[in-house]
């Protein structure tokens, strides 16, 4: 399936009747995917059940929701999109700088198509990151560090990856999506695979993250 | 007994020694005199030798943390610190008058730390100041470092949450440029 | 707040003065320095060399003394001494200022003549600055 860009980018300011009312993230993650890419500054306010309106100016790289990101709604019932241009006199679409909108990019990449591939990636490519997330700022699991660890050293696939950190694909694969809607992703077809290490229990034990995580208690 | 050597660096200033006793199971070894550049940085007290914490595993595996004096006049001890770290959490304050290049100069001065382990970069004080962004911090690493893909995190060194997921990120970069033969020295942490 | 009394010029001066007093004393002493506690050069003898690098060491030094006697819980530390083949370097702080006084002497001097001198020109020190 591919997204056209436009059906998110209307102009001018509109209610975007086409949007259908969605449970969960997905729609939310395809049409903030298709307007990053078109890299202009254009804010969105998605309309959400029982939450205040989401704001987000991708301008400033920006989002502004009375919810908190450590609530963040997995099952949000998403009733309408609008999308409007940034004002071209430069006034805020909200007080400014709001939320760094990489924290809800995160939240929002890892809780959509329901652990399958993002409908923009095509399939047999592998990943390296371009850039390590702000782990500091997003809630996130040990299995989640490790498997950037991988990404931040080599290319890989999402089996591999998840072979490499001994996760579900389908884990592993929430990682690749969240990773990519944020744009930190840097993708190949033809990279070599990556040198799966079959992470054995005896490896395991040796590892010191897994020694310092369970010390730790995390 | 296996230990692990994990250095602090950054300038004075950035949290080092706070980001230690956040860190640190026991009561964190300080050697700090009386700041006498306060019109540099406006803090009582600076770390003239070294700081050392420690997290203890088990009986018979520690993780030692050091933090170094982050003057330059000090850096007879940063050459003694090095020696043994596989590992460097570099600290940078958003609010020194030009953080980008007080983190470049660290990564310069202990890039073996790189080479042999792994660096993690945090940025403290960002929500402060209006200081440079992530992005900022990031983009000039990439400029003047291209190959090397480092991790860059805000953090409050106060926050023990946030500086155990640092540690714990430099322990997992560390492993896995190891199992994937990236260290120009090849062992374990 | 004050600034570090290596930027005091009547300090400075009334260190570099008490050196050379103390050269004069003890022929043994072959190099001293008057550091502050936070590892700042403000007066040393010979008076041409670099004392920058010196400074930050003592300081240091200093600093993981008085380290070692909190852990020991001994007090506090008095003076160190680091004894070689070629001499001594005795290291003390000026009571009651954020001073250290480090000199070294050859081996003609006994520790206990190095350190006696030592001291009382760190007392010395105290009264000309306080």
């Amino acid at each position: 399936m591919s997204i056209d860009a436009k059906q998110v980018a209307g102009e001018p300011a509109s209610v975007s009747a086409g949007f259908p009312v969605t449970v969960g993230w997905t729609h939310a993650a395809i049409a903030i995917y298709s307007a990053l890419k078109l890299n202009t500054a254009v804010n969105l306010k998605m309309h959400i059940e029982m939450h205040s309106p989401l704001l987000i100016d991708l301008g400033h790289h920006a989002f502004s929701w009375s919810t908190p990101l450590e609530i963040f709604p997995v099952d949000a019932v998403h009733t309408g999109l609008e999308t409007e241009p940034a004002s071209s006199d430069g006034a805020p679409y909200f007080e400014l700088p709001g939320n760094d909108l990489d924290g809800l990019l995160w939240e929002m990449g890892i809780n959509s198509f329901g652990g399958a591939r993002a409908y923009w990636l095509p399939p047999d490519e592998r990943y390296k990151l371009t850039r390590w997330p702000n782990l500091t700022q997003h809630s996130h699991t040990m299995r989640q560090t490790q498997m950037i660890a991988v990404l931040g050293n080599t290319y890989a696939s999402t089996s591999e990856l998840a072979a490499l950190a001994g996760v579900d694909e389908s884990e592993a694969q929430r990682l690749i999506n969240a990773l990519s809607l944020m744009r930190i992703l840097a993708r190949s077809a033809a990279a070599p695979a990556a040198p799966v290490v079959t992470q054995t229990a005896a490896a395991k034990r040796q590892s010191l993250f897994g020694r310092l995580r369970k010390r730790l208690g995390r | 007994m296996a230990e692990h050597v994990i250095l602090f660096t950054g300038p004075m200033g950035a949290g080092k020694t706070t980001a230690i006793r956040s860190l640190s199971e026991i009561e964190v070894v300080s050697t700090e005199a009386n700041n006498s550049e306060r019109h540099v940085v406006d803090k009582a007290t600076t770390t003239v030798a070294l700081d050392y914490g420690e997290i203890l595993i088990d009986g018979q595996e520690k993780v030692r943390l050091y933090g170094i004096p982050g003057q330059k006049r000090f850096d007879f001890m940063w050459a003694i610190l090095k020696e043994r770290a596989k590992g460097m959490v570099l600290l940078v304050n958003s609010d020194a008058p030009d953080p980008i290049a007080e983190m470049l100069t660290f990564i310069d001065e202990f890039r073996e730390l790189y080479d042999r382990g792994g660096v993690v970069v945090g940025i403290s004080r960002a929500d402060v100041v209006a200081g440079p962004t992530l992005a900022n911090f990031s983009d000039a690493l990439e400029r003047t470092n291209p190959d090397l893909v480092i991790p860059v995190f805000t953090v409050d060194p106060r926050n023990r949450d946030q500086m155990q997921n640092v540690l714990l990120a430099l322990i997992a970069n560390i492993e896995m440029r190891a199992m994937f033969g990236l260290m120009k020295t090849t062992s374990s942490v | 707040m004050s600034p570090g009394l290596h930027t005091k010029p009547a300090v400075v001066k009334a260190a570099a003065g008490l050196l050379a007093e103390m050269k004069d004393v003890a022929s043994s002493l072959t190099y001293a320095a008057l550091l502050t506690d936070d590892g700042f050069d403000v007066a040393r003898l010979p008076g041409q060399t670099d004392g920058a690098r010196f400074a930050g060491m003592a300081s240091s030094m200093q600093a993981l003394g008085d380290a070692v006697t909190h852990e020991l819980k001994i007090g506090s530390s008095e003076y160190i001494i680091i004894a070689s083949g070629k001499g001594y370097v005795v290291q003390l702080r000026v009571p009651g200022q954020e001073l250290v006084l480090s000199a070294l002497f050859d081996n003609d001097a006994t520790i206990g003549s190095a350190l006696a001198i030592a001291r009382s020109y760190a007392q010395k020190m105290a009264d000309l600055i306080k």
